[in-house]
């Protein structure tokens, strides 16, 4: 009896660091964003007014917001898309063809997810410029050099599309090695046998290599929600910061935008709840939708 | 196996005990701490002056209380040094005194974390129209010091107040009395006036005549065309707002534009307003290609070199534009040229829109008749006199006539005809959702890019300054 008195304050002891680190720096500041957005404050003085539901009120009649909510959700859904094919893609070939310097391609494809976001932004801001940019110079070859350059950052229904491929370039390398290591625990043997049954390489990565990687495809669509979400933050934040004219602008540029520039704490947190509330009801939707019965082997 | 026990729970308490410890706060602050001068000085905090033990220069001399100022400056574009130089000249005169003066090129993000934990800096230097609107956010809050009393205070060794001081005009304006009742928040410091920048040598080359109204302007923008040259360019739409009150003050006159910065019913409908919109909205078709494209923070100085390169005639700027691209390539001949705004109506003045850095007290500073000293302080001759040796110009009655070269030109415009324009948007309680100079300024991309009207502008400005008015007291 007294062993297993021991034993729980043992327990207790042992866990107690880690919950009171996720409480003081996970609970507490979500409970306070929640707080805050029902309060009317600039962020420093003690006059908080309790405003109640007005702020997301507010929200719902603003234009701006609802630009920003749908220029996330287009990110969001391009980048997942092809990101994910092409990690696939990458993944299967690196992992089950035998190509010559294979390690080297690994780390190509990885480097961009090492640099920092703001070398990215430099780095494309180089490649979209209209007149010296890489990309137009290369356009230039097959349309001609006296057109007027296309504006990558300046077009207004282009600039986000921009940011799209800036964004892929940034995550393959990161899912890709994702993908490689689970690929590598598919035993030899599977492909062995569809080898000898006559399938084809296509038809052994849908019926072999995807269904026993899924576990590890759904996780990776989650953090596709949420880094889709962070990343476009600090690539807009460097690139264009929301421009031209607010084109770019995503959910979080957009709650920077209140939450300092326009002094408005309070809203920009009732937008970091819709935010919040978003995100986690994404990755819900997304776990349900391609749940599938484990496959062993 | 109970030793193996015993070792982790010892760890596990080391872990606990310096977690605790990384979280608590140190209400050490130096503030009424008579430590030796040379304590706990960060890397941007200046050192007392050494050796300073008042109570060993005698019973004559009176008692010197000694004190700690904190000051927060913001190093803009002409560089820390005059700031620790200032700040060690102040505590010379000032004995025991010490400063601790934080210095940075992104200050808010250093002084707002413990802002909001309630411990203030005294002083503090940053201007208005930062993206992270700190200065903004604290007059919105009503949380600034009125300075009334600073301004009636003599200047410290000299016989003259801090308003007789000041050139007359700075004191009356928005950006000096943010809430328009005639009440001093902010103290005018380094001023620079604004206009368009351009290559006068080019000029010279070319035999073209300087632009003096809007109508020899369009004329240029087509001889420059058959040269292959556009007429405008901007760094980015965030030098719209310097243009626009310029353009406002010319069009209606100097009550109009205050008219319009304190969110009048209509006036940015008005016929005057109407003008400025236009003409905005004409120089859209004249702006160079790749304008907008590059008007961001990563590629501004792209737009600027335009004028360098002589792809572009005139861009709109402050005078810090020549010491911005001072490193960078330019075609032969260049020469700077600065000039007003052109008269929106015919006959009229130009005008130059006064942009000026801001010094402010916030309400909750410990050290309150200090921070009172060190602005008065900072109109001195002493001090401006250190400002004027890196260029930064207080609005102190002679202090332009030291200027040299370039400099001397730019701050020579109001002397050539063109009146001074200041002041800027009413301070109001924020609006969710509702920035103006986004509206004002941002917009001018789209005008440019033809993805918005010029009447739609318009009307979203009137909108937006609807909402503001009725958040004004």
């Amino acid at each position: 009896m007294k062993k297993v008195k021991e034993r729980s304050i043992f327990i207790t002891i042992c866990v107690a660091p880690a919950v009171i680190l996720f409480i003081i720096f996970m609970l507490i500041p979500t409970f306070n964003v929640f707080k805050m957005s029902l309060y009317k404050w600039g962020g420093y003085s003690n006059n908080k007014q309790f405003v109640g539901l007005n702020n997301f009120k507010i929200l719902m009649e603003d234009t701006n917001f609802f630009r920003s909510f749908q220029n996330t959700v287009l990110l969001i859904v391009c980048v997942t898309i092809v990101t994910m094919a092409l990690s696939l893609i990458f993944a299967a070939i690196l992992s089950r063809e035998k190509i010559k310097g294979q390690n080297f391609f690994r780390i190509i494809f990885y480097i961009p997810n090492i640099l920092s976001v703001v070398v990215i932004s430099a780095i494309f801001s180089a490649i979209y410029d209209p007149n010296s940019g890489l990309l137009n110079s290369i356009i230039a070859i097959f349309r001609g050099s006296e057109k007027t350059p296309i504006l990558w950052l300046g077009d207004q229904k282009l600039v986000i599309y921009s940011l799209v491929i800036a964004m892929i370039w940034q995550a393959i390398g990161y899912y890709m090695v994702m993908y490689m290591a689970s690929m590598a625990s598919v035993p030899e043997s599977l492909y062995e046998s569809a080898n000898l049954e006559g399938a084809s390489r296509i038809t052994q990565f849908f019926s072999i290599t995807l269904p026993l990687i899924w576990t590890n495809v759904r996780t990776t669509l989650t953090f596709f929600v949420i880094s889709s979400i962070n990343l476009s933050f600090l690539i807009v934040k460097a690139l264009t910061n929301g421009g031209p004219d607010g084109a770019t602008e995503v959910f979080l540029s957009y709650m920077y935008k209140q939450a300092y520039t326009n002094s408005s704490y309070g809203y920009g947190m009732a937008i970091g709840v819709v935010v919040f509330l978003f995100s986690f009801g994404l990755s819900a939707l997304i776990n349900l939708v391609t749940k599938r019965e484990p496959l062993e082997f | 196996m109970k030793k193996k026990k015993v070792l982790s729970s010892l760890l596990v308490a080391a872990m606990a005990t310096s977690l605790l410890a990384g979280c608590g706060s140190s209400d050490k602050a130096p503030a009424t701490d008579s430590a030796p001068a040379d304590n706990t000085a960060a890397s941007n905090t200046t050192d007392a002056p050494a050796e300073q033990t008042p109570t060993d220069t005698g019973d004559a001399a009176p008692a010197v209380e000694e004190q700690t100022l904190k000051v927060a400056a913001f190093e803009g574009g002409y560089g820390a040094d005059m700031w620790t130089e200032v700040v060690a000249a102040f505590e010379a005169s000032h004995p025991g005194v010490t400063v601790e003066l934080t210095i940075d090129k992104k200050i808010e993000d250093v002084i707002s974390p413990a802002m909001k934990a309630g411990d203030y800096p005294d002083v503090v230097h940053l201007a208005t129209g930062r993206e992270a609107a700190l200065t903004e956010t604290l007059t919105k809050e009503k949380a600034l010091l009125p300075l009334t009393d600073v301004l009636d205070m003599n200047v410290p060794g000299e016989n003259i107040t801090v308003r007789d001081k000041i050139v007359p005009g700075f004191l009356d304006t928005l950006a000096t009395n943010p809430y328009g009742d005639g009440v001093t928040y902010y103290a005018p410091m380094f001023y620079s006036p604004c206009g368009l920048f351009y290559n006068a040598g080019l000029f010279k080359e070319k035999g073209w005549d300087v632009p003096t109204t809007w109508d020899e302007m369009w004329g240029l923008a087509d001889k420059a065309a058959d040269e292959g040259i556009a007429l405008f360019t901007y760094p980015t739409t965030g030098y719209f707002d310097a243009f626009t009150y310029a353009a406002l003050a010319s069009s209606g006159g100097a009550d109009f534009f205050n008219s319009c910065m304190t969110y009048e019913d209509g006036i940015w409908e008005s016929g005057e307003a109407t003008k400025v919109f236009e003409l905005i909205g004409q120089l859209a078709k004249y702006t160079e290609g790749t304008t907008v494209a590059n008007a961001n923070n990563d590629n501004f100085t792209k737009n600027q070199q335009l004028i360098l390169d002589n792809k572009a005639l005139f861009c709109p700027n402050g005078t810090w534009l020549p010491g911005e691209m001072a490193e960078a390539p330019r075609a032969d001949g260049f020469e700077w040229g600065f000039m007003a705004i052109p008269s929106v109506n015919a006959g009229g003045s130009g005008c130059s829109f006064c942009w000026f850095e801001q010094m402010w007290i916030p309400a909750a500073a410990q050290n309150q008749d200090m921070a009172k000293e060190f602005v008065a302080y900072m109109y001195s001759d002493e001090a401006a006199q250190i400002f004027a040796k890196s260029t930064a110009i207080q609005p102190i009655t002679g202090i332009s006539d030291s200027l040299e070269g370039d400099n001397k030109m730019f701050y020579s415009i109001y002397d050539n005809g063109a009146s001074a324009v200041m002041g800027g948007f009413a301070s109001t309680a924020p609006v969710e959702g509702v920035n103006m100079l986004d509206t004002l300024c941002g917009t001018v991309n789209s005008i440019v890019s033809g993805d918005k009207t010029v009447a739609e502008w318009q009307a979203a400005v009137e909108e937006a300054s609807d909402k503001l008015r009725a958040a004004m007291e």
